[in-house]
């Protein structure tokens, strides 16, 4: 060790030159506009992409999208999607939902659910606020999930357009799929999109 | 239907080369190509084809190149002949088959995520293996479903016209009840006359149907193909022994599926002698009692005059100590056992073993007697067998079939497939003797309807008319002079004519009907309820042996007396010994070596020879205060016998009934306790079926409630009677089975066994054939004969318990009655009559029913309301202790 480096030492030793090397960065910052955002009383804008809580959608006349196929029980990773499903007595022919399970504790929110989803049924939300003291209620049912859905209706159809699976709700009925329509008599005329 | 002559025994096909792909083949002349290019091992797709049928040339995917022809050809639908030359792969057919596809998707409802069949559709696998991305000119059919039959949904939506379901209907099972109809423009499947569907519902359609369009109501939009379990089992309803899938979701059973599918479609038809893969209604839509609410879930104690829910080691103490107490007391005569015969091998091998060991008595039987016993000790006196000789592939490839006093198609429908099937393929001559208009008998080539309650007098007529047309077989009499001696100066005072007045069968049916047995060179006997379930039945069995004896039938290659069993594994619970005559291995109970053998195997000693006591007599002993304590397992004697035995009074006097059960019985009601037992799909174990063949039960899920497996209870209650048993699962015991009776685990395939007839015809044969064909059923002087037995949908009682099956089979709680009876009483449809027999009356509404005959009237044995049983006597055999309840005569008048 060579003298000048030994008088160095002592000097920046003596005049605390580290702590003032650090508060530089400090006081660079003193004329930043802060980062930090103040949640939970300031929110940050999402991007219509995100990746939140999941949601069931009706269709505009408030009927349940959702068919009860179990594909999006087939395509989750996690395996934490559990349908149980049964023919509507009110219209035969018409396989519904009688019960939806998310366990969003084992959820990787990857969205292959939303992708699978012949009917548009499932969608993402900007909701990722379910924090709670009983882990239980993380178990989101189906009601859970429509009221998901209602709320944040806005939002589910932004993730829809902006991941390309739906343009616009009228495409919606007809998107993928031919599903079979109730038939009462077999004089009742085609739907639209089948005649 | 054309025959191939690949499948038919008797026509030994030319064999010609051909070339697939530059390889010679060698195949049997006149067979299908596609035939021929599968058994290569090349799959080439087609969605209308099955083995189990001729070719029907429909879904045009089956295409390949023929040398010298333009154009792809079908080879389903292409005879093979010699020195063809194919091509079955390349770009131009593959194209070719992509375009069929296109066809039938263009006209599909793209319904596939509501779509039962999605992943297990055919032409799902076809769209994706060539790549269907684009469907122009898609057209929908919009055709509402037709959901007016009980079981079965047909959405014609679906349908590609393949007609698996129409071919399998008509060609393998012989109902035909599915035909094409155009309809709004398209050609549907529907019921014949477009009809809501009513036939035997054996759901093989759905089994062989590629894709949705026909669906099963039970387990309608329930699941997706992958989400369920899928396990092997056997079916517990008879004792066909049918391999079925039961696939379950958690606690739930879903639905049964069958060997017998579109996803093995390929196979050599002669494998089919063996038996189809397909199931009937029972084995398919009966699956709802396993996970029924009315299953036990607790043990139950009575306190009181109610039963309680008690935990299992609180039931379980109370009853070793009750059970150990009688046994001190009053000694182990005063115990006895029932169990039934739907429990596995290893369970009746063990619940003989509990009674004989821990109990240390001889009082056990199994339900077996009701009727199996009957064949079984004749078969075992006559032929020292005890089981039937022949397997199904025995019955599928005869020439000759008698079928007596059995409703085939209702109470075993595999067994009658295979029938059906020597009827169709073989083109054998099938006589059937019985007292109702069987489907069976619209089948065969000489149906006969005879007297009721003359099957007995039928075979007098058989074996006379043999006699006196000398159609006896010189080898097998020559051997025993003495015994044909003998048989035919019993036969002597018979006349054919009196032998015709009395069962209603003409002397011509009865030289015909021996002519054919005799001639044939596989003949074989198929006799059950009819005989083994009537007074008499033993010496009936052992009648049918003299007359297969005498035609030389006994010991030949496809020939033998068969019988057909009601429960899964009645031949079984004679094998495991459950009766007071065996032993384990159907060894006689006073067989010195099989004791010595078994006391060692045990480190016990075995009930004294001579002890013990059958069904009817532990019954009676039960009511005369003998027995104090009875241990039933799965038995219902209650319900099953009429009251004129008295079965309440009986129970009444016990100390203590023990009553093992996955439903509560009215036996069960009763009992001191109640114990759940779970049902064969909760369990491992083994049937033997009526072939001989010992099958595998695997537990398809956990057990419900707290039921547990018999075969755990009956350990912990030996463990609690001081034994020491260290069975920790089903396979322990089986070990032990297998070294007690080495070679009885035959993996499905049974040991041939040939009958040794010497011994019986040599010693004593003569005193008991003179009495045989001497007795004559007592005429009864009322005008009417009631009779009770099986039906198609149900299986014992066990089957009430699948709300499916009561759907499609509801208790009418009517008399069925021919029409023309009906007509002459002046009753219409529904009208009330009352019904007296010598037991008593009862008022009850009648039913049209075409399958009975005149002079009869028939109530299904299933249901007790109203008690048509208790109308019943009950004869019970000197020899075998049977007791035969299930016809009486009865006079009907119109209330």
């Amino acid at each position: 060790m060579t003298v000048r480096n030994a008088t160095k030492k002592f000097l920046q030793a003596a005049l605390f030159y580290e702590i003032w090397d650090a508060m530089k960065v400090t006081f660079k910052h003193m004329f930043h506009k802060p980062i930090t955002f103040q949640y939970p009383r300031e929110q940050r804008a999402i991007p219509d992409t995100h990746r939140g809580a999941l949601g069931l959608l009706r269709y505009d006349d408030g009927q349940e999208r959702c068919v009860g196929c179990d594909l999006c029980e087939a395509a989750c990773p996690s395996r934490c999607i559990k349908v149980i499903s049964a023919e509507d007595v009110e219209r035969p022919l018409q396989r519904y939902a009688s019960e939806f399970y998310i366990d969003i504790t084992k959820c990787v929110f990857c969205g292959y659910c939303v992708e699978a989803c012949p009917v548009n049924a499932l969608a993402m939300t900007k909701m990722y606020e379910f924090s709670t003291h009983d882990k239980r209620t993380l178990l989101f049912d189906k009601k859970r999930l429509y009221d998901i859905g209602e709320r944040h209706l806005d939002d589910a159809k932004k993730y829809l357009y902006a991941h390309n699976q739906e343009k616009n709700i009228e495409e919606s009925r007809e998107y993928r799929y031919y599903f079979p329509q109730s038939v009462i008599k077999s004089t009742q005329p085609a739907p639209k999109h089948l005649s | 239907m054309g025959l191939k002559p690949a499948t038919n025994p008797d026509v030994e096909a030319a064999t010609i080369e051909l070339a697939i792909d530059g390889k010679t083949v060698t195949a049997k002349d006149g067979v299908s190509l596609y035939d021929v290019i599968s058994s290569t091992g090349k799959i080439i797709p087609a969605m209308c084809y099955h083995y189990t049928f001729d070719p029907f040339g429909s879904c045009g995917m089956c295409l390949v190149m023929q040398e010298g022809k333009k154009a792809p050809v079908r080879s389903c639908t292409a005879k093979a002949t010699a020195g063809m030359i194919i091509r079955t792969e390349g770009d131009d057919l593959f194209q070719a088959r992509k375009k069929a596809v296109e066809k039938h998707l263009s006209v599909h409802p793209l319904d596939c995520p509501v779509c039962d069949a999605d992943g297990h559709c055919e032409l799902q696998d076809m769209a994706f293996q060539h790549g269907v991305t684009n469907l122009a000119n898609a057209k929908q059919k919009f055709i509402p479903e037709d959901t007016r039959s009980p079981v079965l949904d047909f959405n014609m939506n679906r349908c590609i016209a393949c007609a698996e379901c129409i071919n399998v209907c008509k060609d393998v099972l012989m109902i035909d009840a599915l035909q094409f109809m155009k309809k709004g423009g398209f050609n549907q499947v529907v019921a014949k006359g477009d009809l809501p569907l009513a036939c035997e519902f054996c759901g093989d359609c759905l089994a062989v149907c590629p894709v949705g369009a026909i669906t099963n109501k039970f387990s309608k939009y329930l699941y997706k193909p992958w989400q369920m379990k899928k396990t092997t089992t056997t079916c517990n309803y008879c004792g066909d022994g049918c391999q079925m899938y039961l696939e379950t979701k958690d606690t739930e059973v879903i639905r049964v599926t069958s060997p017998l599918s579109w996803k093995n479609k390929w196979g050599d038809r002669a494998d089919t002698a063996k038996g189809h893969g397909g199931l009937c209604v029972r084995g398919r839509f009966g699956f709802e009692y396993i996970d029924s609410a009315a299953r036990l879930k607790r043990p139950l104690l009575r306190k009181g005059n109610q039963l309680v829910e008690v935990p299992w080691l609180e039931a379980m103490h109370t009853i070793v100590d009750r059970f150990a107490d009688i046994r001190k007391k009053h000694g182990p005569e005063a115990i006895a056992g029932l169990i039934t015969a739907r429990c596995t091998n290893e369970e009746l091998y063990l619940f003989q073993k509990l009674m004989r060991v821990a109990f240390r008595t001889n009082n056990l039987d199994s339900s077996a007697r009701y009727g199996h016993m009957n064949f079984v000790r004749a078969s075992k006196h006559a032929l020292g067998i005890g089981r039937t000789p022949n397997d199904w592939e025995d019955l599928t490839k005869a020439k000759a079939v008698v079928v007596i006093g059995s409703n085939l198609t209702e109470t075993n429908p595999l067994t009658s497939v295979r029938i059906k099937e020597a009827i169709r393929v073989y083109k054998a001559q099938v006589v059937v003797f019985d007292s109702a208009i069987t489907n069976l008998g619209k089948l065969a080539s000489h149906p006969v309807l005879i007297k009721a309650g003359t099957e007995g007098l039928v075979i007098d007529g058989l074996v006379k008319a043999t006699v006196e047309l000398d159609l006896v077989d010189e080898e097998s009499v020559k051997k025993h002079p003495q015994a044909y001696a003998a048989l035919k100066s019993a036969v002597a005072p018979l006349s054919l004519e009196q032998l015709a007045a009395k069962t209603g069968v003409s002397v011509a049916q009865f030289k015909d009907a021996a002519t054919i047995f005799a001639e044939s060179p596989r003949s074989i006997v198929l006799c059950a309820e009819g005989i083994v379930r009537q007074p008499d039945g033993y010496h009936n069995v052992l009648k049918l042996i003299d007359l297969a004896w005498i035609t030389g039938k006994l010991g030949r290659p496809g020939c033998g007396v068969n019988t057909v069993t009601e429960e899964p594994n009645e031949q079984g619970a004679a094998d495991m010994g459950v009766a007071p005559e065996f032993l384990p291995g159907l060894a006689s109970f006073d067989d010195q070596a099989m004791r010595d053998k078994l006391a060692k195997a045990w480190d016990a000693t075995l009930p004294a020879i001579g002890t013990g006591a059958h069904f009817m007599e532990i019954l009676s002993r039960c009511r005369s205060g003998q027995i104090r304590a009875l241990y039933v397992v799965g038995e219902n004697p209650l319900a099953t016998l009429p009251a004129s035995v008295e079965v309440r009074a009986a129970l009444d006097r016990l100390e203590l009934l023990v009553v093992q059960d996955p439903f509560l019985t009215e036996t069960g009601n009763m009992a001191h306790a109640v114990l759940p037992a779970t049902t064969s799909a909760e369990k491992d174990g083994t049937f033997t079926n009526l072939e001989g063949r010992v099958l595998r039960v695997r537990q398809a899920m956990d057990a419900i409630g707290e039921s547990v497996p018999d075969w755990q209870i009956m350990t912990s209650l030996a463990n609690g009677l001081g034994c020491q048993w260290e069975y920790d699962s089903a396979n322990d015991v089986q070990a032990e089975i297998m070294k007690l009776l080495p070679g009885y685990y035959n993996l499905g395939q049974p040991k041939k066994i040939t009958p040794t007839v010497d011994q019986y015809l040599s010693n004593g044969y003569a005193a008991g054939a003179a009495a045989r064909y001497k007795r004559a059923p007592s005429d009864g002087k009322r005008p009417f004969t009631l009779q009770m037995g099986q039906l198609l949908y149900h299986s014992g009682k066990l089957s009430t318990a699948a709300p499916g099956l009561i759907k499609i089979g509801p208790n009418t709680g009517r008399l069925r009655m021919n029409p023309a009876d009906m007509e002459r009483l002046g009753l219409q449809d529904g009208a009330s009559v009352k019904l007296t027999s010598d037991r008593g009356a009862l008022q009850m509404g009648v039913q049209l029913d075409q399958s009975v005959a005149p002079h009869t009237c028939f109530f299904p044995e299933h249901f007790n309301e109203p008690p048509v049983k208790d109308l019943m006597s009950v004869h019970v055999d000197p020899v075998t202790g049977v007791p035969s309840f299930k016809r009486t005569g009865v006079t009907i008048e119109k209330v």
